[in-house]
């Protein structure tokens, strides 16, 4: 089976700045996986070069096999919620998911029936600047599942949600996979990713870890928050203590 | 195709901006054409020919134009500064694709825009004379100027959108374009006309027939514009299609 997300040597620099230095990992079909590492640590710009929003400065990165640019469908197999990824200017949040579904040449009633999943059904006629953070959230999640995709690429989907929320998105998430699709999802909170994720990737820049949970914790030895801790670079967690 | 460019159309005519960038460009249309009658009245206080008046009458409503290039450009702009177009490429099939669709719905729109100022302006001599006792005379080159201004609406459009995608940024997007209108153009035709004639502003004043002496032969104006818009497509192009989106 062709991997759902294949990262070779991806390098990003801004001038003298290195965003992201040499990563490679690979995203299995079907699997849950968190994305991890600290602020600034490279995970949305991994995210935009996978999407074709940035250009790498080396390397190269695949979605089924393609770039996402030339992946046939690519608007209908792959969801996406990214930080810095805005709604349009419409003034409501079903506006703004008719307008997208549009884009995507997707009947009405399936704005409809996202609005359902995500909870925000009772709320969809409201003004979208009026939206809480946490609503930001679903409504971002929302657009995502538009097309009901096979691969769900997720940036930090739990901000801003309160304890329900958080629960409802690890249950929604884990039912996605269960159904038989592949999340690549980014979070800080590493309690939440401990629970959902099947594999874990870590990042400070360059790769740190890219393996299964299990090995990673030692099938639950220890935990996910002090393997993280080992493996992000620790000269980086010292300073921000200090 | 057809759904994303429903989905640019659709977006184009979101919010209220387009309405009051509109209903300013009216507004100042008005004004405008009430001034030419007044000083027509003044220039020939016993009446006569109102052929002249009635083309300049018509010829004022070529400030549609920034309002249909400022409607372009804050469709364009805006999508940059809330990082919406990251969506727009990610669900449209491809930064081109997204482009052709962008640009052929602000043909559209810059289309309305030029229908509206064209059945406000084929009005206004009516409306405008009809206070003074006169009765406005259409004459080929009454038709000439409406068409002129309405082309040059269009054109407007499509200039405005190109210059929010090669700057992105709304509030400089803006500045660029009504200081290239207001001063630059008519800057360097005063100052150098071999070049102000050669700027995309004096070549739609041309088109519509704005009655410098220093402006191009119609045609030549056509082609100045064509080269200006091709020129402009081409750049933002392929910098769009290059550049890292917001």
């Amino acid at each position: 089976m062709t991997d759902a997300i294949d990262i070779t040597g991806l390098t990003k620099r801004y001038g003298e700045l290195t965003a992201v230095d040499d990563v490679s990992f690979t995203v299995r079909s079907g699997r849950v996986v968190g994305l991890l590492g600290r602020n600034g640590a490279g995970k949305t710009t991994t995210l935009r070069m996978l999407l074709g929003l940035a250009r790498p400065t080396a390397g190269s990165a695949t979605i089924f096999g393609h770039p996402y640019a030339q992946l046939p469908g690519a608007a209908h197999r792959v969801g996406v919620s990214i930080d810095g990824i805005g709604p349009s200017a419409a003034a409501s949040g079903r506006a703004d998911l008719r307008i997208w579904a549009q884009t995507c040449g997707l009947p009405r009633t399936r704005v409809d029936d996202v609005l359902e999943q995500v909870g925000l059904a009772s709320d969809a006629h409201r003004r979208l600047r009026d939206y809480s953070q946490g609503m930001r959230q679903r409504h971002a999640l929302a657009t995502a599942l538009l097309a009901d995709p096979e691969l769900l690429i997720l940036d930090e989907p739990a901000n801003g949600l309160d304890p329900d929320g958080i629960r409802w998105l690890r249950e929604l998430l884990r039912s996605l996979a269960d159904e038989g699709r592949t999340v690549l999802v980014s979070s800080h909170i590493l309690a939440e990713v401990e629970q959902m994720a099947d594999d874990i990737v870590i990042l400070q820049k360059t790769l740190r870890y890219s393996g299964t949970a299990a090995e990673l914790t030692r099938n639950g030895e220890l935990s996910l928050e002090s393997r993280f801790f080992d493996l992000a670079d620790p000269t980086v967690k010292e300073d921000v203590r200090a | 195709m057809r759904d994303l460019i429903g989905a640019e159309w659709r977006k184009i005519w979101t919010g209220r901006a387009w309405w009051a960038v509109a209903a300013a460009a009216v507004l100042m249309c008005v004004m405008a054409d009430a001034g030419f009658v007044q000083q027509d009245a003044d220039k020939n206080p016993g009446g006569g020919s109102t052929a002249e008046i009635t083309s300049t009458l018509v010829q004022g409503w070529f400030m549609i134009e920034l309002a249909a290039a400022v409607v372009a450009l804050l469709a364009v702009t805006r999508e940059f500064g809330n990082g919406a177009i990251s969506r727009s490429v990610l669900l449209s099939g491809g930064r081109a694709r997204l482009l052709t669709a962008k640009l052929l719905a602000v043909v559209g729109s810059g289309a309305v825009f030029a229908l509206a100022a064209g059945a406000l302006a084929a009005v206004s001599p009516w409306l405008f004379l009809a206070g003074h006792d006169r009765q406005p005379e259409w004459t080929a080159t009454t038709t000439w100027t409406l068409l002129g201004v309405m082309l040059t609406i269009v054109v407007g459009a499509v200039w405005g959108a190109l210059l929010g995608l090669l700057i992105r940024q709304q509030v400089a997007s803006i500045l660029v374009l009504l200081v290239s209108t207001w001063l630059v153009g008519e800057g360097l035709l005063r100052l150098a006309p071999a070049i102000g004639r050669l700027t995309i502003d004096e070549a739609m004043a041309s088109v519509y027939r704005g009655g410098n002496e220093n402006l191009l032969p119609i045609p030549w104006a056509l082609l100045v514009l064509a080269v200006w818009i091709g020129a402009g497509t081409t750049v933002a192009r392929t910098l769009f299609l290059r550049r890292d989106l917001p």
